[in-house]
């Protein structure tokens, strides 16, 4: 059998295609996930639209086929990890202790469920590789083998992250 | 703590089926690893739930208008090949859009109510012949610079291709503002070069359905949604307008 001529070029259509139907339904994931790891909101909002563009700039690197919202949740954990965080760090500045920013504004939070604010704002609370991990596993639906290979971490850790974490919830009981 | 990992692995259901029957035979006979497994159940059962929360407050508007129009512009090439009359059409452009916040400075200070925004924009595209647009032929990269950032400035998600109308030239895109709120017009010309505008307007303005009217020999369609009312306008008929209307309305 002959492959078909060329299919690569078929291949980087269909490719920047999904890319781009995949972007807007997971604007509101990426953003999630872009406050979780800076809990600054005008970082995630940055976070957000450096990943929408570097998608676009890379889509011919998107395998069709396979998960584009994961590949766009990796695309913004390599951003955050490889350019906001590093420098931010470098310019000495760092985060500020933003306990409360994952949590809710005023008037959502009376309409909201009070524990769900609570939870939130102990996440909020925890150290960053344990709020990506439990962002990954209970908000994204990860299992722990795919958490693992997203974050490069063995399983084990990413049963010791979702322990710790839930044991700190645990005490706001 | 060891015992810690494998209980929260049973709840999220990680264990293999040997682990998870030796931790439940543990779990049968020992009191307090029951109550351990109790506290981390307890601990993680809102975890989704909050979660979920973040994502209804995601600034989705705002998030939606920062995706690129199209396929990133580098700059390097973006200038490049441009010729004399696309920079007189950038000129034009300019110019153009100046007189424009100029005129709609002037004039719209007299008409205060919300609903007269219509009528200045009518005004205002009776002044535009059939010269005014079709001379100007940006190359496709510009206009869709123009687009994103005029849907960024509406907070609409607009590209060149879901403004695209039947029959029509899209030729430029420009910013002008009205009683403080943000109007994006996006101009196109038929093949005689007559001008057809399509006006969108953050007035945050309830929806309401698409309706149309004749102003001397303008045709306007028009409805609200998303917090924004959206207008074509031009020397077509009026069945012509409500079409186009409702093809955009479809789109964005």
């Amino acid at each position: 059998m002959e492959e078909a001529a060329d299919p690569s070029g078929a291949m980087s259509e269909e490719s920047r295609r999904e890319v781009r139907a995949g972007l807007e339904p997971s604007l509101a994931r990426l953003w999630r996930y872009a406050l979780v790891l800076s809990r600054a909101r005008d970082v995630a909002d940055d976070l957000v639209q450096a990943t929408c563009l570097r998608a676009i700039e890379r889509a011919d690197q998107f395998v069709p086929g396979t998960r584009v919202d994961r590949w766009l949740l990796a695309i913004l954990r390599s951003i955050w990890l490889n350019e906001i965080r590093s420098r931010r760090v470098r310019e000495g500045g760092g985060f500020v202790d933003a306990e409360d920013v994952l949590t809710t504004d005023g008037a959502r939070e009376i309409e909201m469920n009070m524990t769900a604010s609570a939870v939130l704002r102990a996440i909020g609370q925890l150290p960053e590789a344990q709020r990506e991990t439990v962002l990954l596993v209970y908000g994204e639906g990860y299992s722990y083998a795919e958490a693992a290979s997203a974050l490069a971490i063995p399983i084990g850790t990413v049963m010791s992250r979702l322990a710790a974490a839930r044991a700190a919830l645990a005490k706001l009981k | 703590m060891a015992d810690d990992d494998d209980l929260v692995a049973l709840i999220d259901n990680e264990l293999d089926e040997s682990s998870r029957n030796a931790l439940l035979a543990r779990l049968a006979a020992d009191e307090g690893l029951r109550r351990r497994y109790d506290e981390l159940r307890a601990g993680g059962a809102a975890i989704g739930e909050g979660l979920d929360a973040l994502l209804e407050q995601a600034p989705l508007e705002r998030l939606r208008a920062t995706i690129p129009a199209d396929e990133p512009v580098r700059p390097s090439s973006r200038f490049a090949g441009r010729g004399l009359w696309q920079l007189a059409a950038g000129i034009a452009i300019g110019l153009l859009a100046a007189g424009a916040v100029a005129w709609f400075a002037t004039s719209f200070g007299l008409l205060r109510e919300q609903e007269d925004w219509r009528s200045a924009v009518a005004e205002y595209a009776d002044l535009y012949t059939n010269e005014t647009f079709s001379p100007l032929h940006p190359d496709a990269s510009l206009q869709a610079i123009e687009l994103s950032a005029l849907g960024a400035k509406v907070g609409a998600n607009l590209t060149p291709e879901n403004i695209a109308l039947p029959g029509l030239r899209f030729t430029v895109a420009f910013m002008l503002a009205y009683e403080g709120s943000p109007l994006g017009v996006i101009a196109y010309v038929d093949p005689s070069g007559a001008p057809v505008l399509l006006c969108i307007y953050a007035n945050r303005a309830a929806d309401a359905p698409l309706r149309s009217e004749r102003q001397d020999d303008l045709s306007l369609a028009w409805w609200s949604s998303g917090g924004r009312s959206h207008l074509v306008i031009g020397r077509i008929p009026e069945d012509r307008a409500v079409a186009l209307a409702q093809t955009i309305e479809k789109r964005i």
